[in-house]
């Protein structure tokens, strides 16, 4: 690799269109007024288990300015799995645009058409629904019993697996400690701050546009397309600009719906939710009950871990089966374990919908086994760091499992790295204080993927033109979910062909235009399979360039050489043409165009690694946990634009703390759900936000455009637990419920002095 | 129900429902849609506007409590096709990723600096604790908000 000759990679160019939003001018698809436009609203169920006796709309109907009501009883009874993204995936289907069966607090009940949203809610809020009420589960332990109800007619499990490597007895037989950890995760609402959102408007010819701030439009188009048996060619997916998504906008959601609304009613229709909507009728971060088990020597040597994981699925089953094995995979790929079991099973609860969320299954299993690890060591009193320097995994181990090779994995560099950069020694020997206010210091590792090879089927296919002014127009179906994909695939493209990003138009994913892309940004794929994509579509494209430019200046390919926009042949190096030249001639005397499509297969799946270190000051008299310092230490392979990698990594962390202390959907035993705005939903502020440091690994991954990996979803995972290690740490208890409440510290605390008492 | 305001330096009587939110009279009647929102309770920011110099949530303001009165949205920052130093700052402290939380965490930055052009980091991230932002962590807004203080 060229490491320091490089033009746009590595440079912090702002966003591609931070312009637009920093005037305002940008228009989001909750900003678009269409001629002719309606707008649509939802009811959801305020009851969490039921069969819905009779709806009267009668009020709703006569409300002046309403234009048509949808239930159950008019409308496609298709049943769907809106986790499906790829045509031919098996999976449970239980999901319909409305039904009569009420499964959780927020199951769709019926859509209100008016001439403007404050009439469409007011008519919401007139609409009369009977219930046969049912019994209600909301623990996913209670739901795995014989006796209990069932929330969809096969049963409340829904899946379960087991792998493993090496021969986990045997593991346990040589250990000289065995230690064992119950530890529970919560439902956590992305909170993007752009709530639910969608457009949907006929043709005349009988087709239907959509603009969705989405994540995989080509899976927008399938799922509609099954919903209202229309052929997929009928259906217009646009993605419109996002607010935010962090997974919440992966599912399609509102499409389905917005769609058959405006086909109906033949108007464009706006479906839009308020964020009490978003926060109960979306999707969530699987809510998980872990039960670890881990077998070590008397130096802290790891023999054999096992593992049994509980997936709440919530009422339909989307991702149930993906988010258990997305889990599992990361189980194996952190620690050099010879002897390995996972166990994981999936059920139904009525209770808010699990669904892709930042990080997808890794937040959950890292927070069980990284606490788990501190809780080791701390059991030994050995230095955590040091104990998993000794276990950690190196660079191009194999998968035990058999999954694909890990690749330039550098995680060992994170925690070495970081533990200098953080004085972690010196804040780990510190005598703790004996004060009110006491600190305490904790780490934490996580791996994660780059992409679906060795999963699902994992391609993209992009098209790049030259353009006669020098510029380049790359087509693909890429989606800018804020995070900078635009710019950064603009960045690759440009460091290939040597010109400046500004020259390269890249739009984003359009069903109708985008050439076919098979996962859209999803599983951490973006920066290494279409930014690889994008890489070798512009190698291509510049070799064609070589090859009329050697025609046209009468030489060899070998003594072309290309350069800032302009080419030459070393013959004559005093005579330079542009790009643009080169194209025009070619289209003129040549009759062809410096053009090239290409699809592109993901050759591998590395792990991307992580190392963090948080230190804690907390309140003892009131349990308030305030995180003081932050070290956040990412293997990214390369970065590909230094201020989005920091910029994601800081945002991940945000999400991270805020799991680990404050944010929770919570839900009563009736499965109604209490936290259902920011006032009762608590995202970490900017003053209860750490200055986070950020230290880049950056040692190239062979596979990775300019050598990078993933970030996105690995920047939001280690945070979790080393904000519990710390607590931990300073307290020396065991939180072993998420988030870590002031009460749950208050609760912990009070034990522990029992505990020594009685001693 | 008659509102005379001045909005972005241009006054404006509107006739307006005693019921309207401030927010629903800048998107809907005046196309601003700089203003956002984003929990319609007062508890995210994103619909922060600057009322006679104060950052307030119009999603909790009614039309008819702005009587009289000057509001400023971000689409009132640029000044002669130029753009407000905080603008500046914050794309290049790549301070903004989404988008969504901008306007807001801009609007409530400004009222800030109009009243204390010198503000400590707490006081910036006081006056930004009501503006969530999931994507950025704050730390790159903050720095943003600190470039302009310091030049
Ligand atoms: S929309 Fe006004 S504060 Fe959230
Ligand atoms: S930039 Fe997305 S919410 Fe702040």
């Amino acid at each position: 690799m060229k490491k320091n000759k490089l033009k746009y990679v590595g440079k912090s160019i702002p966003i591609h269109d931070v312009t637009e939003k920093v005037t305002g001018r940008l228009k989001y698809v909750g900003d678009i007024e269409l001629h002719g436009m309606l707008h649509a609203r939802l009811l959801l169920s305020d009851i969490a288990h039921g069969k819905i006796k009779r709806i009267d709309t009668s009020k709703a109907e006569a409300l002046p300015g309403v234009k048509a009501i949808f239930t159950y009883e008019n409308s496609p009874n298709t049943l769907y799995n809106s986790h499906v993204w790829l045509e031919g995936m098996e999976i449970i289907k239980d999901e319909r645009l409305f039904s009569d069966k009420i499964r959780y607090y927020g199951d769709r009940i019926a859509a209100v058409i008016a001439e403007d949203a404050k009439t469409a809610k007011k008519a919401v809020d007139l609409i009369k629904v009977e219930y046969e009420e049912l019994p209600v589960i909301t623990d996913p332990e209670e739901a795995l019993k014989e006796d209990v109800v069932k929330i969809h007619s096969p049963g409340n499990v829904t899946f379960s697996k087991e792998l493993e490597c090496g021969n986990i007895d045997e593991g346990f037989e040589k250990a000289d400690y065995v230690f064992e950890d119950r530890i529970t995760t919560q439902k956590q609402h992305h909170a993007a701050m752009e709530p639910h959102v969608c457009i949907a408007a006929p043709d005349p010819f009988g087709n239907i546009t959509i603009w969705s701030p989405c994540q995989v439009i080509f899976q927008v188009r399938l799922i509609t397309a099954e919903v209202l048996n229309m052929p997929l060619n009928k259906i217009r997916v646009i993605k419109a600009p996002m607010g935010g998504s962090f997974g919440g906008k992966g599912q399609p959601i509102l499409e389905p719906i917005c769609a058959f609304l405006a086909k109906e009613v033949g108007t464009p229709i706006k479906l839009q939710m308020d964020r009490v909507q978003t926060i109960i009728g979306t999707r969530t971060r699987n809510a998980v009950i872990g039960k670890v088990k881990t077998a070590v020597d008397s130096k802290g040597n790891i023999l054999a871990r096992d593992i049994d994981i509980l997936v709440d699925n919530g009422a339909y089953f989307t991702n149930g089966s993906a988010v258990n094995m997305a889990m599992a995979k990361k189980y194996f790929r952190l620690y050099r374990i010879k002897n390995q079991r996972y166990k994981g099973t999936s059920v139904y609860t009525n209770t808010p919908i699990g669904g892709a969320c930042r990080g997808y299954g890794s937040p959950q299993i890292h927070t069980i086994t990284e606490i788990n690890i501190d809780n080791i060591a701390r059991s030994l009193n050995m230095d955590p760091v040091e104990l998993r320097l000794k276990n950690l995994v190196h660079p191009y181990d194999e998968d035990p499992i058999g999954g694909p090779n890990l690749g330039n994995a550098r995680v060992i560099d994170c925690v070495k790295k970081g533990a200098e950069a953080f004085k972690w020694k010196e804040k780990w020997n510190r005598p703790k204080s004996k004060g009110r206010f006491v600190k305490g210091v904790g780490m934490a590792c996580s791996t994660h993927g780059n992409g679906y090879h060795g999963a699902y089927p994992d391609f993209i296919t992009m098209s790049l033109r030259l353009t006669e002014d020098g510029g380049a127009y790359l087509k693909s179906g890429i989606h800018d979910l804020g995070c900078g994909t635009v710019t950064s695939i603009k960045q690759i493209v440009a460091e290939v062909l040597d010109i400046h990003p500004d020259k390269i138009l890249a739009p984003e994913g359009d069903t109708m235009i985008s050439p076919f892309d098979s996962a859209g940004t999803q599983a951490s794929r973006v920066t290494f399979v279409c930014g690889g994509c994008a890489k070798k579509v512009a190698e291509l494209a510049k070799d064609k360039l070589i090859s009329y430019a050697a025609k046209i200046l009468n030489c060899s390919k070998d003594d072309i050489v290309v350069e800032d926009g302009l080419v030459w042949s070393v013959n004559t190096p005093h005579y330079k043409v542009s790009y643009g030249s080169i194209v025009t001639e070619t289209q003129n005397n040549f009759e062809d165009s410096i053009e090239v499509t290409y699809t592109y297969k993901s050759p591998s799946n590395p792990g991307v690694y992580s190392a963090n270190f948080a230190e804690v000051e907390i309140d003892t008299l009131t349990g308030l946990v305030r995180v003081v310092d932050f070290l956040a230490v990412h293997d990214v392979g390369k970065a590909i634009n230094k201020g989005f990698v920091e910029g994601q990594i800081h945002g991940g962390v945000q999400m991270g703390i805020g799991y680990a202390l404050s944010e929770e959907i919570t839900i009563d035993k009736k499965g109604r759900i209490k936290s259902d705005n920011f006032n009762r939903y608590h995202i970490i502020n900017a003053p209860d936000m750490p200055n986070v440091k950020v230290l880049l690994i950056e040692e190239g991954e062979k596979d990775g455009p300019f050598g990078a990996k993933s970030v996105g979803e690995i920047a939001a995972v280690a945070s979790t637990p080393a904000v519990i290690n710390a607590i931990n740490n300073a307290l020396d208890i065991k939180i072993n419920s998420l988030p870590a409440t002031p009460e749950k510290i208050i609760k912990a605390l009070k034990e522990k002095e029992r505990t020594v008492n009685r001693i | 129900m008659k509102l005379e305001f001045t909005v972005n330096g241009q006054d404006y009587t509107l006739d307006v429902n005693p019921d309207d939110r401030l927010l629903d009279v800048l998107r809907d009647k005046l196309g601003l849609t700089s203003v956002k929102e984003g929990c319609s309770e007062g508890e995210c920011g994103a619909c922060t506007v600057i009322m006679d110099g104060a950052a307030v949530t119009s999603c909790t303001v009614l039309a008819i409590q702005a009587r009289g009165k000057e509001i400023i949205t971000v689409e009132g920052l640029e000044k002669n096709g130029e753009l407000d130093e905080l603008q500046k700052s914050f794309i290049k402290n790549g301070a903004v990723q989404c988008g969504f939380c901008t306007p807001g965490m801009l609007m409530s930055s400004k009222a800030l600096l109009m009243k204390n052009p010198n503000p400590t980091e707490e006081e910036i991230k006081r006056a930004i604790e009501g503006n969530l932002c999931r994507c950025t962590g704050y730390v790159k807004i903050i720095k943003a908000v600190k470039d302009v203080i310091e030049g």
